[in-house]
């Protein structure tokens, strides 16, 4: 059928590549071996230069390929994203409800009051030049009217009226509203009263001749029964001091620790603690007269009359441990709640 | 005129090699790579008969055991190519040349290079072969195939035509 020729010529490609597959299948080194290493070497050079070549291409070709992926890579990280996104919302608006969670829980602890915590729910508008708002906690949470309202700086305000679920919070800002304060410290007192500006406060101290700084640090004095106000609690510090000492009043102008314009959490005390806990639950980064200084636990009438020997040091009231009649300090009002 | 034939030859068959190796399989197309050797060996073997297809075959099946990354038993590719192009030459009657004869036979021979080759492997020893890939392997390397035939055989043959006009079958 073919030529002589042809036929050898096939047997003998066909012989060789039997040849080479035999060789091959029986491995190990030889000279089969060292025959495919230059043989791979020359053609891994001729590769290498075709490479090179063609690598404006292959990068093209490998475009193209990803291609195919990318559609379905831009869903899933468009998914992804998506829900990273609202985890890091969520984290952030976590982290705030944290950090006002933590501020209450450090007032409620050293203080040892007892609070309901609450989310503010809505504000009332400002043109109604009210000071108010609603919080997400009502009398089935055991709130009633005339509580203290607190956040982690200190006294923001007080309960007005109650519903069922939830309740109206009048803030100290208010101009209607008149908290019973105390220096922190040497112990004058006096009335804060809103006056309707969200950072401050007017001070009105009883005695005229009380000493007054800026930068002391004011706490509520606390009503009969911790209603409206328990005791003990921040309201803010003296920013200014008007009148001098021998006028019928003086008044200083105090911003409030509390931050009227943001809150978020905020803690309704339900129950003040058994006695009094002086200045301790007072910041103590702040200035003046908020290191809690031993003060004897005395009524407001000792207080001022304490006042006149050593009119406003700190240091002064210090060093009189016989003033401290059973040895209560408001440093350590924790230890002493057992009976 | 035997030198000029064995520069085509050897000329083609290395660029079809060094194509697939570099530039073919790394476009990432779906399926088998394109096999351009055996296109290669089908145009050779239709341009210049079936001893050169069989010669062509023989050379690209052995380099491309032999170039990297090359990893499989140099002579398999070889005995499958040389049966290619020595068929191809053989069974294709110069005389009724037409297009889908000429993309069918290309086709054919790179669909059955795939079954062969993996069953020749597998016979071999190897165990690397997937079976159940392999239909799908045939099937796409086949079409590759088909869309590669027109072009490679029209340069075949003009340069075979040009170059060696002696052995061109018409």
């Amino acid at each position: 059928m073919f030529s002589r020729r042809t036929r050898i010529l096939l047997s003998v490609l066909v012989v060789a590549s039997l040849t080479f597959v035999i060789l091959d299948l029986r491995g190990g080194e030889g000279p089969f071996a060292s025959v495919r290493a230059v043989a791979a070497n020359v053609l891994g050079g001729l590769e290498r230069a075709a490479a090179t070549v063609f690598s404006p291409i292959t990068g093209a070709g490998s475009w193209w390929s990803s291609m195919r992926d990318q559609a379905n890579q831009i869903d899933t990280l468009s998914t992804e994203n998506e829900s990273l996104r609202s985890q890091l919302e969520t984290l952030q608006a976590d982290r705030t409800r944290v950090a006002a969670l933590d501020g209450l829980l450090r007032v409620a602890s050293v203080g040892q009051y007892r609070f309901v915590p609450a989310e503010v729910i809505a504000i009332g508008p400002t043109q109604d030049f009210s000071w108010t708002i609603t919080v997400d906690a009502g009398r089935n949470d055991g709130i009633e009217q005339d509580m203290s309202v607190i956040n982690g700086a200190g006294l923001i305000g007080r309960v007005l009226k109650t519903t069922a679920d939830t309740s109206t919070v009048v803030l100290i800002v208010d101009q209607g509203s008149a908290v019973g304060g105390r220096i922190a410290g040497t112990g004058e007192i006096g009335i804060v009263a809103g006056v309707g500006v969200q950072d401050e406060l007017e001070f009105e101290l009883l005695d005229p001749l009380a000493d007054v700084r800026v930068g002391d640090a004011l706490v509520t004095f606390g009503s009969k029964g911790g209603r409206p106000y328990a005791p003990g609690l921040p309201i803010g510090e003296v920013i200014e001091v008007r009148g001098t000492g021998g006028q019928l009043t003086r008044v200083a102008r105090v911003r409030p620790f509390a931050d009227m314009s943001q809150l978020s959490i905020v803690g309704i005390v339900t129950k003040p603690p058994r006695e009094d806990p002086r200045d301790s639950v007072l910041p103590k980064s702040e200035g003046l007269g908020i290191v809690p200084t031993p003060a004897p636990l005395v009524g407001p009438e000792d207080a001022t009359a304490d006042a006149e020997p050593a009119p406003g040091q700190e240091s002064a009231a210090t060093p009189e441990p016989g003033t401290a009649p059973e040895g209560e300090t408001a440093a350590v009002p924790v230890d002493e709640a057992a009976p | 005129m035997i030198w000029r034939q064995a520069l085509i030859i050897g000329t083609f068959t290395l660029l079809a090699v060094l194509v697939e190796l570099t530039l073919l399989t790394r476009l990432g197309i779906p399926g088998a790579t394109p096999d351009l050797v055996v296109v290669t060996v089908v145009a050779i073997a239709l341009a210049m008969g079936p001893v050169q297809g069989a010669v062509a075959g023989f050379v690209s099946g052995l380099l491309l055991d032999l170039a990297p990354p090359g990893d499989t038993l140099v002579g398999v590719n070889a005995i499958v190519y040389v049966a290619i192009g020595f068929i191809t030459g053989v069974v294709v009657d110069p005389r009724d040349r037409t297009v889908p004869i000429m993309m069918g036979i290309v086709g054919l021979s790179t669909g059955a290079a795939v079954l062969v080759i993996s069953g020749l492997d597998t016979m071999l020893g190897s165990d690397r072969v997937d079976w159940e890939q392999v239909p799908a392997l045939a099937l796409t390397s086949a079409l590759y195939g088909l869309i590669l035939a027109p072009g490679v055989i029209l340069v075949v043959s003009w340069v075979v035509r040009k170059s060696t006009p002696e052995v061109f079958v018409a």
